[in-house]
């Protein structure tokens, strides 16, 4: 793991889980024995998976979090207002005889959208959250000596990669995690893009291509003291497909020139940084760069994030299950098949939180209307 | 060991779940015996007068289908019948029906005493006599001897049954009866578990007394819906049943005389039933109301006697005489019987098998109040499931199951062997995941081939059946290919209703799911020779039936995810003991059932989720550990 204090972490983790159970046990052994002692609830023992293949310091702390039972925290009062709404229902069906209060369509419509609504919101944050949790590729390409290796070693921070005046040094691909406010970011830095009688430099190019395939973001570095060349052209019209941006390198230089570039590349609506490998001039401009595209979009980062593809997928279930509620009520149908969409958000929501089983639903009847024939 | 008298199957009890069971366990074919301490007072409705409601109703009709007895007699006995949630969908519609007390009882007594193979004794049962974990038969207060091949015990509230009416407290099963100490005592010291519950009943006021003119009247159905599937019609005169409501002034009053109620002053310890609260709870536990809704009900055709449903109390009887009159058109009543409250003895009913036979003892069943439930309909069909497996038993034929999937009844039993009570248990619908395929217009389809192949539904009734079920297959062949086009009359008016255009041609079955659609607006639009082979309650039940159906289907695929590890392979030599957490009895279920897979150990009954839970993760890491 190359995320900050690693080791400390990692004693961290093991003294957590260490308090949860007596012994050290085989793998993945005492969070399902807590699981099933009733100790810890599911979404709590995968957070402490998380926790062990946490990246960054966000990602450590969205562990934490879950690991503290937030996510259940922060589903209960929509379970909450989900529970008030069934059981008015399911009263209003079990006790038509006794003398309850008129059912509130409107009331009942308007809590149920903002339910849809609150839900979607957190489902939302799994896209973010997901990419704090697994990071995103970013790959290097472009033509040979454009400065990818200088580029990569300014983002790591430190020397990594072999720089050269050699253009073709980068044989291979070079792959590092860096941490970018926050969100794990798994770059590769690949050998030049260009034909090749080497033997040795065409595999290099080969798994350049293969990476390339892979990213979720590809960096196209150019030389912008350079007029804009036919390998460039190349490199540009190869990424043009895939998410990209463009680094304008070597600015520091006098013959850089960003317009030159614009003109000759025709503009395609990439991003462009223009950027200086040796100088670091432009580095928080790539970074951000870097990240806009993953961005959350809802100014949500500081809440909490849902990384699981399990949750978002039970959440966009009671959503959806919500949701075919909801047009039934605006069509004035009977409650047993409103309720029918309720009872399944609720089971799914319930696989998140633990159940809630038909006795407590009855306590909850009794305890808010009286009832008694 | 020598006995006076020998039967197959012995009842001890004469309440719902007795007469049920009695019934059942001689028509197929066992030598029965109803044992009783009161012949006078089999049937006997202990406190509302009334059958059925939401889930209850739905528990009359399930117990018709399998060919008991309690729809027969309520309908013969009715005297105020609805349909309770006719605005609603079927799934949730039930009947509901006050009976005439007395009328329901002896027409009750008249069933049984119609009944071959059954006998009616009266005493008092003191021991069971067993060798071993063999069941040879009981024994009297008055000393005879009776042996049994299988029994079963309805005991009701009889067991160490003990009355309160505010400080006075005294021995009984019943106001006036006595109760039962030594059978109690006996169960006991056979290590059964058992528990305290409680229970209650309003005044009985004279109907004389009573300014009938201050209530508001709540009419009987105009058409009465019948429990039975044999009743073609209810022919008896109906009558009106009455709302009345409390004051501030009677909720002041029972607010400074708390102390002289038994449950808040602590004398009572047994637990009741939250949706059957004595008045005392309803003004302490909801202050914010300022009236309780009560229903004024007459006891029969014949009879001064009326009920107050809704005021069950345990204060001092003087005092309860106090607040009725407190009461708007009660300022002059006189009250006949005054209520109280009962504590009683109940089994842990987790000791039973889905048969509802006890695991210490072959051939021994528990059924009713026993078992922590309350509600006659709740007694009867436990009832009915024990005395089918106790003549079961004694003809020696394999014994008869429920699954919850198809009945309200398996739901019951299910729910009591699993989990067990806290509380006297209830049957509402919303127990059921089911609750859309488990309707009270469907439970023929669902156990009359079971009743048939117990032999509890004579010839008549299948025959009636098969022609319902003929009649049903139309009814779903019409929906399907009758049409509604433009040209026909009731196009354009069907339109308005929807609020919607329904096209040039539209079959019925599509024709149902628009808005505001109903099986009368649909019947009404049926040529005359399909109105002739198709009643209008056989196509209520297709509709109901092509109504729900993607529901369940959306409820099926939840419930299938939540079920979804039910293929994981239990491997053969699995030991249950090395499961983490498990408890001895849970290992013992499992070792006993011996499950193959996941699925199946689902199955074993009285295993818990939290014992499920262990077993699975178990499982799964020995699948990892396996796959790695």
């Amino acid at each position: 793991m190359h995320c900050h204090g690693s080791p400390v972490l990692l004693r961290t983790i093991i003294d957590i889980t260490l308090s949860l159970d007596a012994r050290l046990a085989g793998p993945g052994e005492f969070s399902l024995r807590a699981v099933s002692n009733g100790r810890m609830q599911l979404t709590e023992a995968e957070a402490i998976r998380d926790l062990i293949d946490a990246h960054t310091e966000a990602a450590v702390h969205q562990a934490t979090r879950q690991l503290k039972g937030e996510i259940s925290k922060t589903i209960q009062p929509a379970k909450e207002d989900l529970l008030k709404i069934i059981v008015r229902l399911e009263s209003s069906l079990e006790f038509v005889e006794d003398d309850l209060p008129a059912l509130e369509h409107d009331t009942i419509l308007e809590s149920l959208r903002q339910l849809t609504a609150d839900l979607s919101r957190l489902a939302r944050t799994f896209r973010s959250g997901r990419l704090l949790r697994d990071g995103i590729r970013v790959v290097l390409v472009g033509q040979p000596n454009t400065g990818k290796s200088s580029l990569f070693n300014g983002l790591l921070g430190h020397e990594r990669a072999i720089v050269t005046d050699i253009p073709g040094t980068t044989r291979d691909t070079l792959t590092e995690w860096v941490d970018m406010s926050g969100v794990p970011v798994r770059l590769t830095d690949t050998a030049g893009i260009r034909a090749s009688t080497d033997a040795i430099e065409s595999i290099g190019v080969d798994r350049a291509r293969r990476e390339a395939a892979d990213a979720d973001l590809l960096v196209v570095v150019i030389d912008g003291s350079e007029p804009l060349g036919h390998g460039d052209q190349m490199v540009l019209s190869e990424a043009r497909d895939a998410r990209h941006i463009v680094a304008l390198n070597k600015c520091d230089l006098a013959k850089f020139s960003e317009v030159s570039f614009q003109n000759g590349h025709g503009g395609n609506g990439s991003k462009i940084v223009s950027v200086s490998a040796k100088s670091r001039a432009g580095f928080e401009s790539l970074r951000a760069a870097v990240l806009e595209p993953f961005a959350n979009g809802n100014g949500e980062s500081q809440g909490l994030l849902i990384t699981n593809a399990r949750h978002y997928d039970l959440l966009q279930r009671s959503v959806e299950a919500i949701e075919s509620s909801l047009s039934l009520l605006r069509a004035d149908a009977s409650e047993e098949l409103v309720l029918v969409g309720l009872h399944n958000a609720l089971r799914s929501l319930g696989e998140i939180t633990g159940e809630t089983t038909a006795d407590e639903i009855l306590g909850r009847i009794f305890s808010t209307f009286c009832i008694g024939k | 060991m020598i006995f006076d008298e020998a039967f197959d199957v012995i009842v001890i009890g004469g309440g719902h779940a007795g007469c049920e069971a009695a019934s059942a366990a001689a028509r197929i074919g066992a030598r029965t015996a109803l044992l009783t301490l009161n012949l006078d007072l089999i049937g006997q409705m202990s406190c509302n007068p009334a059958i059925g409601g939401i889930g209850k109703g739905h528990l009359v009709r399930e117990i018709d289908a399998l060919g008991g007895i309690m729809g027969r007699v309520i309908d013969r006995t009715g005297i105020q019948f609805r349909l309770l949630n006719r605005s609603r969908g079927p799934a949730v519609r039930a009947p509901r029906a006050q009976a005439d007390r007395a009328l329901d009882r002896l027409e009750m007594r008249h069933m049984l005493e119609g009944t071959p193979n059954l006998s009616l004794r009266q005493g008092m049962v003191t021991n069971l006599l067993v060798k071993g974990d063999c069941l040879l038969g009981l024994e009297l207060q008055d000393a005879r001897r009776i042996s049994a091949k299988a029994v079963v015990i309805a005991t009701g509230t009889f067991l160490n049954g003990r009355i309160h009416t505010g400080r006075q407290t005294y021995q009984g099963g019943r106001a006036g009866e006595p109760a039962s100490l030594e059978f109690a005592e006996a169960l006991r010291n056979y290590g059964f578990r058992v528990g305290r519950l409680k229970t209650g009943t309003p005044p009985r006021l004279d109907g004389r007394t009573i300014d009938w003119d201050a209530f508001e009247p709540q009419p009987p159905d105009q058409r009465a819906v019948p429990f039975s599937f044999s009743t073609q019609e209810i022919s008896q005169r109906q009558l009106n049943c009455y709302l009345a409501y409390t004051n501030e002034g009677v909720h002041r009053a029972i607010r400074d005389n708390l102390h002289e109620s038994p449950l808040y002053s602590g004398k009572i310890t047994g637990v009741g039933p939250r949706y059957c609260p004595s008045i005392e709870d309803k003004v302490v536990k909801f202050p914010e109301k300022t009236r309780h809704q009560l229903f004024v009900e007459p006891e029969g055709y014949d009879t001064n006697e009326v009920y107050l449903n809704g005021f069950s109390t345990s204060l001092p009887a003087q005092l309860q005489q106090e607040l009725v009159k407190l009461i708007p058109g009660f300022e002059q009543s006189q009250i006949i019987r005054p209520g109280y409250a009962i504590e009683y003895d109940f089994v842990d009913p987790k000791e039973l098998s889905p048969f509802l036979e006890t695991i210490r003892f072959k051939g021994l069943f528990l059924a009713g109040q026993i078992n922590g439930t309350t509600g006659y309909e709740e007694a009867a069909c436990q009832g009915l499931l024990a005395g089918i497996n106790a003549g079961l038993t004694a003809l020696g034929r394999p014994l008869f199951r429920l699954d919850r999937k198809q009945s309200y009844i398996g739901v019951l039993v299910d729910d009591l062997i699993r989990h067990g009570v806290d509380e006297p248990y209830r049957m509402f619908t919303s127990r059921s995941e089911y609750r859309l395929a488990l309707r009270y217009d469907n439970a023929d389809e669902r156990l009359a081939p079971h009743g048939r192949q117990l032999g509890l539904t004579g010839d008549e009734e299948w025959e009636r059946f098969n022609k319902r079920r003929a009649r049903l297959a139309a009814a779903r062949r019409i929906l399907k290919e009758h049409r509604l086009s433009r040209s026909d009359a009731q196009h354009r008016t069907l339109g308005q209703i929807a609020g919607q255009d329904l096209g040039d041609s539209i079959t019925l079955a599509e024709l149902a799911l628009r808005p505001r659609m109903n099986a009368e607006l649909l019947f009404d639009l049926l040529p005359a020779d399909a109105k002739g082979e198709v009643a209008i309650s056989d196509f209520e039940s297709a509709l109901a039936d092509h109504l729900y159906s993607g529901y369940l289907s959306s409820q099926e695929i939840t419930l299938r995810r939540l079920n979804q590890h039910d293929n994981l392979n239990i491997p053969s030599g699995f030991s249950f003991r090395n499961v983490n957490s498990l408890s001895h009895e849970m290992i013992e279920r499992l070792e006993r059932a011996r499950p193959t897979s996941f699925g199946q150990a689902r199955e074993v009954p009285g295993i818990t989720p939290a014992a499920l839970a262990n077993l699975l993760v178990q499982l799964t890491m020995a699948q990892h550990l396996t796959q790695t």
